[in-house]
């Protein structure tokens, strides 16, 4: 029960990593690296800030922040003409010094002491189990990310970046400036991924500046399980396939350090196997496909010749 | 309408591979004029639309649309009232997109804020008049992503897309050839009617010199980077395929490479 409620939270809440993840990694079309250095980003400031007393503060400077980052990576992507992936690496490379000096050059950092968005939802509900509270904070943060990106991707702009994302040349052709969407859609990602950040570290009550490490293919993971399980057709079904998804990936990390041999630093190679294995199915599958038909029309050959 | 002034473009200049695709190409075209372009593979007729659209930039001369010089505008501003259909039915729509939402990409742009909703019962019911006037049956597809259409289909929601608002200049490349010989004939029908209905001032290559001197109001032919004839009016009416043949012999001094063309 512990674990299955356990899960259910992390997966809620790094739900919203999957989304800003699945926006460029699907919608844009490039993975991109800056969710590592963003995500530890949102941590960073969101755990100063905590200690500091504003929780709140933590979270509301986390958005801008991460919007900021993705920013970089975008101008040097766009304007300086770098390839998008190294233009990630670049700034999620840079970003570490950024969150070191952020965290007061300690790398890491308790928040036990002081109060987080949970413990004050739990001082106001004190009714209820401090897990549920948990609960409810995450899917709140959660749903209210979900539903703005629903709505936002049905507006000019929203359709925009899927444009972009689809056929670049003719969204230029229709008269949009593809810089600037490619840029939105980048701050809007790494924003959504830095607040992920931020309540994480309220979360677990503590911040560690390599905590962002291998964040990526815990997204993609997240948003590939919800593609092979999930079946949708529109974005606003993908979208909530992908919180699906990142649920699915906890209970399976859960289940496998509870009653498997893995280690606990194991974890990050079960994602990559993972996230590996369901990229490679498509061509899996082909190769598959083709041994059968060669198979069957040797056997309906060679029983040709027998007759 | 359209000036173009003294137009040159070098591709890799100074190098062995250097390249002179349009050498002081001088043009008017007039408002409301139905240009068709013709000229053997390499000519530099889709070099020419690239310099207009903004694709890229010529090394020397001037454009003007309007008596405004655009040679130095944005690919994407132009856009606004420049439309482009290519060969490829692949390249003018966003497969993973509906057609609805293509149409509406395309007709929002500059109308309203970014943060409106893309689609509106208003402008819907409007594409879907539009669109049912080709009878294609597409109007009842409108939620169709348009990746799943056939290229002829395609290139119908392209166009369809390029003058929904009507753009001052409609710039069509090859836009039948990737097509059936059917898709084609219904395609061309189809631009026909829409050049018609909003009076575009439109260029046209085409590689079937019937259509040619068939479609439009005046035909131009290009040669290794230079405009070799310009003929309308009358002269044009009264030219036949031969004769347009012999004049392309003579005025470039060498025949018509036909691997590419149609000549029924
Ligand atoms: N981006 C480019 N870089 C280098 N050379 C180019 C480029 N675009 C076109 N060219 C060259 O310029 C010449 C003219 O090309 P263009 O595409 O304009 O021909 P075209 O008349 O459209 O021919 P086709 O009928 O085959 O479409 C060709 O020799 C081509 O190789
Ligand atoms: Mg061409």
């Amino acid at each position: 029960m512990v674990m299955l409620l356990g899960s259910l939270q992390l997966g809620i809440l790094y739900g919203m990593l999957a989304l800003g993840i699945y926006i460029t990694f699907r919608i844009m079309n490039v993975p991109d690296l800056t969710a590592e250095g963003s995500f530890t980003l949102g941590l960073a400031l969101s755990a100063v800030l905590t200690i500091q007393g504003h929780p709140l503060l933590g979270l509301a400077a986390a958005l801008p922040a991460g919007a900021a980052a993705g920013m970089v990576t975008g101008l040097l992507h766009t304007k300086l003409g770098i390839h998008p992936i190294l233009s990630g690496i670049l700034t999620m490379s840079g970003l570490y010094s950024v969150n070191l000096l952020a965290m007061g050059n300690s790398s890491n950092l308790s928040l036990i002491n002081s109060t987080t968005i949970f413990k004050m939802a739990s001082n106001l509900l004190p009714f209820l189990d401090k897990d549920i509270v948990k609960l409810l904070v995450a899917l709140l943060f959660t749903a209210a990310c979900t539903i703005l990106l629903i709505l936002f991707f049905k507006t000019h702009a929203g359709l925009c970046i899927r444009a972009t994302g689809d056929n670049e040349a003719m969204v230029r052709a229709s008269s949009i400036p593809v810089d600037q969407t490619k840029l939105s859609a980048l701050a809007l990602s790494n924003g959504i991924i830095a607040l992920t950040g931020a309540l994480i570290a309220q979360y677990q009550s503590f911040a560690d500046i390599n905590s962002g490490v291998g964040i990526l293919v815990v997204g993609l993971a997240s948003v590939i399980i919800s593609e092979v399980l999930l079946n949708r057709r529109t974005l606003s079904g993908s979208l909530l396939a992908v919180l699906v998804g990142s649920i699915i990936y906890r209970f399976i990390i859960a289940l496998a350090t509870k009653y498997t041999f893995l280690p606990a630093y194991g974890l990050k190679l079960v994602s990559a196997c993972i996230v590996a294995l369901a990229l490679a199915l498509p061509a899996l599958k082909k190769s598959l496909a083709l041994r059968t038909a060669r198979k069957e029309a040797q056997a309906y050959a060679a029983a040709e010749t027998n007759l | 309408m359209l000036q173009l002034k003294q137009i040159c473009k070098t591709f890799s200049p100074k190098t062995v591979n250097e390249h002179k695709a349009l050498q002081q190409i001088d043009l008017t075209i007039h408002k409301g004029d139905f240009v068709t372009v013709v000229g053997s593979n390499g000519a530099g007729k889709s070099t020419l639309f690239n310099v207009i659209c903004g694709n890229f930039f010529p090394d020397q001369g001037t454009i003007l649309l309007d008596g405004k010089n655009i040679t130095w505008m944005a690919e994407h501003k132009r856009a606004s009232f420049i439309g482009r259909v290519f060969q490829d039915p692949m390249r003018g729509t966003a497969p993973n997109l509906t057609i609805e939402e293509n149409l509406a990409l395309a007709y929002s742009r500059s109308k309203r804020g970014p943060l409106h909703f893309a689609l509106n019962k208003k402008d819907t019911a409007m594409f879907q008049e539009s669109l049912a006037q080709y009878k294609m049956g597409l109007e009842d597809r409108m939620k169709t992503k348009v990746g799943l259409l056939s290229g002829g289909q395609r290139q119908v929601v392209t166009l369809l897309m390029c003058t929904l608002v009507p753009p001052k200049l409609l710039l069509l490349d090859e836009h039948t050839a990737a097509l059936d010989p059917a898709a084609s004939e219904k395609i061309m029908q189809i631009t026909k009617e829409i050049v018609a209905r909003h009076q575009l001032t439109t260029m046209m290559i085409t590689h079937n010199l019937n259509a040619a001197l068939q479609t439009g109001n005046r035909t131009i032919m290009m040669d290794s980077g230079k405009l070799i004839l310009d003929i309308s009016g009358k002269e044009r009416e009264q030219l036949s395929l031969q004769d347009l043949l012999a004049l392309y012999s003579s005025k470039s001094n060498k025949a018509f490479d036909n691997d590419r063309m149609l000549l029924t």
